[in-house]
């Protein structure tokens, strides 16, 4: 009964020496790697005091940005209409308008999603790929459709024949 | 301590753990083994505080979302606008890019001729794939386009204008199929 | 035995003798304690703890492995509870199973402490009714998109970091000489819908532009309450207080997508808020 009351007693103690080796070590080897700030990550920057920080400020990614693209939709609603109403041949200037307007349009909706889900800051490598993929096809895009619509019939042409292909 | 009582003995026992010389061993026996505590306390630095937090951090999970929230108009219908957007930006890069490289296969009397020859079938699921993404797009962008004015900014609004877009997407959708 | 017997009878005939000099009638009398049916009702609600398993947690070793969250079954009797669902998981926590955790404080929806999701909406457990229909189970997870720190207990860390970045407090370079800042009516009218706010996270956590990037995005919750700072005419930062915003992720990642609002168990519209800061912003 003693003697494994004795075995009881020393048991913790050689485990919380065991585990305190352990920790010691970890604690030298845990200061850059395992803890290292990952976004989105379950480690914080910073004490639970320390507020958030604000990225640098930008007009230009922040308001300015709003603005053009509610302004550019906003646009988008009477040229869409007037596309129905109209053919693209006689006004090929409401169909350039308008083709470049889709496509810029189109640019930052893609861009948007970019930066909701494969923002650079967790995806260092696939979302500048992304990112620089989209505007060269963006540029791609422009000189085709105005190829098409300078050689071709145009973009409203085109999609009012088709539809009643 | 029961078995003591009902012998009769706990007085005697009493009077003998009292008795000093005869306790001292066994009291140092008590004393080692049995009153040992097994927790043992180990001084910290407080920067070592932030390694236990951050440690149990690592472990966390994160708890489940959009497969287990419920779904409402509300971000089911942003999702869709969303992937609707995508889908008709990925159909204009998509045909403006095929035609820059191969400006004889994809122009417009190849195209159409092509559509021509799709059968009845076909047609018809082609324009419901086109025309409802188009439709719900430009419509719910027309509500966003409201909301961003300042209008309709309520939990009611946002449904009636919801619906609304719904309604107007499934009567366009139909009357594109029938042009 | 029967001395017992006889005992038991007496005892009875005194009893009744005493309840018959405080009844009034005699169908009072002899009326049954009203026996509510059994409605029992199945709750499944999301478990994980860092050690052990969630139902026998081990504290011996918290470095353990954790095992994968799941759901565990708890079966109450409705007509034994309380009308909401904080009753039933404070019934649960009473007694079937001591371990499982949750927070909850005031039980009225003013400390915002059992904020969780309740059959796949966001709200509190002190305000949220238990449905009664008792052949369908009620699911019970923590906040959407959060880490877990133990069952129902999310990590709320960065949401008051994050809080605390917006600096939620009243700034003046120039207070008044005499006195204190006054307001008219219509000013202090425009914080309404904003300051009630418990800051429960019910709304941020519902929001899919919070769960993809709440790293950087601020989320319904604080952005409303960055509103009712720039709104307050005694604030004198609002363009300070503009100005962290402009950036695309801080505020823009709000794509009105209306779950905040929808959510909101106090009622109130962060969605709104962040409409007229977009608004505001594009006017400067």
């Amino acid at each position: 009964m003693s003697s494994s009351l004795i075995l009881r007693s020393t048991l913790p103690k050689a485990l919380i020496k065991r585990s305190l080796f352990h920790s010691s070590t970890q604690i030298r080897q845990a200061t850059s790697d395992r803890f290292a700030y990952v976004a989105g990550g379950p480690i914080y920057r910073g004490t639970v005091n320390d507020p958030t920080t604000f990225p640098p400020s930008s007009k230009t990614h922040g308001s300015y940005h709003w603005a053009f693209e509610r302004l550019l939709s906003a646009a988008l609603v009477p040229m869409t209409a007037t596309a129905f109403a109209t053919s693209g041949t006689n006004y090929p200037l409401l169909d350039g308008i308008l083709g470049l307007s889709l496509i810029i349009h189109s640019h930052i909706g893609f861009d948007s999603s970019v930066v909701d889900y494969l923002h650079p800051r967790k995806f260092p490598v696939f979302g500048p790929t992304v990112k620089w993929t989209l505007r060269a096809a963006t540029v791609g895009t422009m000189v085709g459709v105005y190829q098409f619509n300078t050689n071709d019939i145009g973009l409203t042409e085109l999609i009012a024949k088709v539809w009643t292909a | 301590m029961l078995s003591t009582r009902a012998l009769g003995l706990a007085p005697s026992l009493r009077q003998a753990t009292f008795s000093p010389a005869r306790t001292h061993v066994l009291r140092n026996v008590i004393r080692s083994s049995l009153t040992k505590r097994f927790v043992q306390t180990q001084s910290l630095k407080p920067e070592d505080g932030t390694t236990i937090l951050n440690t149990q951090r690592l472990q966390r999970p994160s708890s489940p979302h959009f497969t287990i929230y419920e779904p409402q108009l509300t971000w089911i219908g942003s999702i869709f606008n969303r992937v609707t957007g995508v889908a008709l930006g990925f159909l204009l890069y998509g045909f403006s890019l095929a035609y820059l490289v191969a400006p004889g296969t994809f122009d417009s009397t190849h195209v159409i001729e092509f559509v021509g020859g799709l059968p009845d079938a076909v047609k018809y699921a082609g324009k419901f794939i086109l025309a409802l993404p188009f439709t719900f797009h430009s419509f719910n962008g027309i509500r966003h386009l409201l909301w961003d004015s300042g209008k309709f900014l309520t939990v009611k609004g946002a449904y009636s204008t919801g619906y609304a877009v719904l309604g107007a997407t499934a009567i366009s959708t139909v009357i594109l199929m029938l042009q | 035995m029967s001395v017992l017997n006889q005992a038991a009878r007496r005892l009875a005939k005194a009893s009744i003798i005493d309840v018959r000099s405080f009844a009034t009638s005699v169908r009072r009398l002899q009326a049954e304690p009203l026996q509510k049916p059994v409605l029992n009702k199945e709750f499944k609600i999301y478990r994980w703890a860092s050690f052990g398993s969630p139902c026998r947690p081990t504290f011996e070793n918290p470095d353990e492995p954790a095992k994968k969250p799941n759901l565990q079954s708890y079966t109450i009797d409705l007509n034994q509870t309380g009308p909401m669902v904080l009753d039933a998981l404070i019934k649960i926590k009473n007694e079937i199973d001591p371990t499982l955790t949750f927070r909850r404080s005031c039980r009225e929806g003013i400390c915002g402490s059992c904020a969780m999701n309740i059959n796949g909406q966001n709200t509190l457990a002190c305000l949220c009714r238990i449905d009664r229909d008792a052949s369908k189970d009620s699911k019970i997870y923590p906040l959407p998109h959060m880490y877990i720190v133990k069952d129902l207990v999310p990590d709320l860390t960065q949401f008051y970091k994050q809080y605390k970045s917006i600096q939620p407090y009243l700034q003046n370079d120039n207070p008044p000489e005499k006195g204190e800042f006054l307001q008219s009516q219509e000013d202090r009218r425009k914080l309404d819908g904003l300051y009630e706010c418990i800051l429960c996270a019910c709304c941020s956590t519902s929001c899919p532009s919070y769960w993809w990037n709440q790293d950087e995005y601020l989320g319904p919750a604080t952005l409303m309450q960055a509103y009712r700072w720039i709104a307050d005419s005694r604030d004198g930062n609002s363009a300070k207080r503009k100005e962290y915003l402009q950036n695309e992720l801080s505020m823009y990642r709000c794509h009105t997508i209306f779950n905040c609002s929808r959510t909101c168990p106090k009622g109130l519209n962060p969605a709104a808020a962040i409409a007229k800061i977009k608004l505001d912003l594009a006017a400067d």
